[in-house]
């Protein structure tokens, strides 16, 4: 499939390019004792890609769990497309338009493929319950066409062979991918990946980012990602925020990051 | 000698005399056998969405029978059946809100003890509102069918077949076609399969707990309402029923707690089981069996194969 067959697109939020689309300030999250993050802030602006990344244990999964919604800061606030809140809850996080990968693959592993996709398209689908439950009329059509877009998906990530397995039985690789399918399938603005290369080989990394840099070019999706590999980091970030022990210690163009002493320290260690 | 005889020959020889009596058992047990699996049923439906071990399926199914025969002494049946089915409604968004909701995220023991308090709850409010003292169905006014035939399908059989067991099979069959069908091919149900994996990734993609949980305990109190309807045809509707219930954990734990045809299959087996060792063994321990069989099945089950025939096998990285 080319790209000018994809009707795929992020929602036209009326943010222009490069303006900001979410800011983060002053979040601190805590779990009893433990503070996970500590007073971060960032933003996100409109088309990019941006990099979380840091140490184990640095915080950036639980950042993007309270991004989407699953964890609720203590303090501090988060801005997506101007509104401002303290804490989203993951249903409005995903009707507003923030779609989200998860490290260990999270997906539902007694589903196809094509259901699994499908799922994603949840919140898309109005028609009433009733006429939902007997499968009919407007709601059989709507059905319909969902799947149109959901075939295109499973096109764009050449998993059009394995579109009627059970997702669980799938190598880890093809389970990413699905899982990126599904995602995808919210047509979302903001796309949250959380070490979407985790454990893959060289090939489907390759694979996986150029999904992820087609997703962004040509859908106009904005994508936070966690990453390890820096690598990968550095080809496809355009800006890169470092977190260590839940602060923000770096911010900036990824050879800056790179080249920043704060950033080696927290890698490599300090002499004591 | 007299025992081995007992427990060996007399009943093969008993069953190999009188074939008829053999089928009319077997017919019986299958009968009783599906109305377990339907309460097996609304078990599993809530225990796969919602992680609840949902101990008031019981109470659950005496509450709809009681108040659809109690609705039924003021308005015409099948405005009563469609008030209780609203009734059922409310009560699943109730439970919904009052119970479930402030608990989530809590553990499993927490919330199978919030059911048992929700069977205390109900069996208080049925008491009251109902009254205690047993009541008869409203078959007839259900338009379901009452009266038997005699079934002969060779030279002197005789095999009596009640109208309201066929028509019990009957409809708890299309009940569990339904529910396939809507699990399968519908948004809802794609939504309840989801949240059963996967309670996380469900909401991610922006699937609302909260009212998936109300539709699943909506679909088990319908499933419930049934079960109701036709126990209560066979016999009548009191909290007696609700000890027949609980044999519907006997059948949870032979078909596993989170299969569907589990639940079916485990309640044929217990249901025909009981019948067949009631009548031909029975003797032997003086009678009563039917009312321990289904326990002592479960605990052989529970020692050999505690996933049950159909459940998913439990394997834990140690």
């Amino acid at each position: 499939m080319t790209a000018h067959d994809i009707t795929l697109h992020a929602p036209d939020d009326g943010i222009a390019e490069g303006a900001e689309l979410l800011r983060v300030d002053d979040v601190t999250l805590r779990f009893g004792g433990v503070t996970a993050i500590e007073d971060v802030s960032f933003n996100i602006n409109k088309g990019e890609i941006r990099a979380i990344i840091g140490p184990n244990g640095a915080g950036k999964t639980s950042m993007l769990n309270v991004i989407n919604g699953f964890y609720h800061p203590q303090e501090g606030t988060i801005t997506f497309r101007g509104e401002k809140r303290r804490a989203m809850k993951t249903y409005e996080a995903a009707a507003s338009g923030i779609a989200r990968t998860f490290q260990n693959v999270a997906l539902f592993t007694g589903m196809s493929t094509l259901d699994n996709i499908m799922s994603g398209r949840s919140l898309k689908m109005n028609k009433s319950f009733l006429a939902q439950m007997i499968y009919f009329g407007p709601a059989r059509d709507e059905e319909i066409e969902h799947r149109r877009k959901v075939e295109e998906i499973i096109d764009f990530l050449e998993i059009a062979h394995i579109r009627r397995q059970p997702v669980g039985k799938l190598p880890y690789g093809l389970q990413k991918r699905v899982e990126l399918g599904r995602a995808l399938a919210l047509e979302p603005d903001l796309l949250l990946l959380d070490e979407p290369m985790a454990g893959m080989n060289l090939e489907e990394k390759e694979d996986m980012s150029r999904f992820i840099i087609e997703v962004n070019e040509t859908f106009g999706t904005t994508i936070a990602l966690i990453e390890h590999d820096m690598g990968v980091v550095m080809d496809l970030a355009d800006r890169v925020v470092v977190l260590d022990y839940g602060k923000k210690i770096a911010d900036g163009a990824p050879a800056e990051v790179q080249a920043n002493q704060a950033v080696i320290d927290a890698y490599l260690g300090v002499p004591h | 000698m007299e025992l081995l005889n007992e427990i060996f020959i007399e009943p093969f020889v008993l069953m190999a005399d009188i074939p008829d009596l053999f089928v009319q058992t077997i017919w019986e047990g299958f009968v009783s056998g599906i109305l377990y699996a339907l309460i097996a049923l609304g078990f599993v439906l809530i225990f796969k969405a919602s992680g609840v071990f949902n101990f008031a399926q019981g109470i659950m199914v005496v509450f709809a029978a009681l108040a659809l025969v109690s609705l039924s002494q003021f308005m015409p049946a099948w405005i009563a059946l469609i008030l209780t089915i609203g009734i059922m409604a409310l009560l699943a968004i109730g439970i919904e809100r009052a119970v479930l909701r402030p608990l989530v995220g809590q553990d499993d023991a927490i919330l199978l003890m919030a059911t048992i308090g929700l069977t205390l709850f109900l069996q208080g409010v049925g008491e009251t509102v109902f009254g205690g003292e047993p009541k008869a169905m409203v078959t007839e006014e259900l338009g379901l069918p009452t009266g038997s035939t005699d079934w002969s399908p060779f030279e002197g059989w005789r095999v009596t077949l009640q109208h309201i067991d066929v028509a019990a099979v009957v409809i708890a069959t299309l009940m569990v076609i339904g529910l396939a069908i809507f699990f399968s091919k519908t948004r809802i149900g794609r939504a309840l399969r989801a949240v059963a994996d996967d309670h996380t990734a469900a909401l991610s993609v922006g699937i609302s707990l909260n009212q998936i949980w109300a539709i699943v305990w909506f679909a088990a109190g319908i499933v419930a309402l049934v079960t109701g309807i036709m126990w209560g045809a066979r016999s009548d509707v009191s909290f007696a029923l609700e000890v027949i219930a609980l044999k519907a954990l006997a059948v949870l734990i032979l078909g596993g707690f989170t299969s569907i045809p589990g639940a079916i299959v485990g309640g044929l087996i217990i249901g025909i089981g009981e019948k067949v060792f009631e009548v031909y063994w029975g003797g032997i321990f003086g009678g009563g069996v039917e009312a321990w069989f289904a326990y002592v099945l479960a605990l052989i089950f529970l020692l050999f194969r505690p996933q049950g025939l159909f459940g998913e096998k439990i394997i834990e990285r140690v």
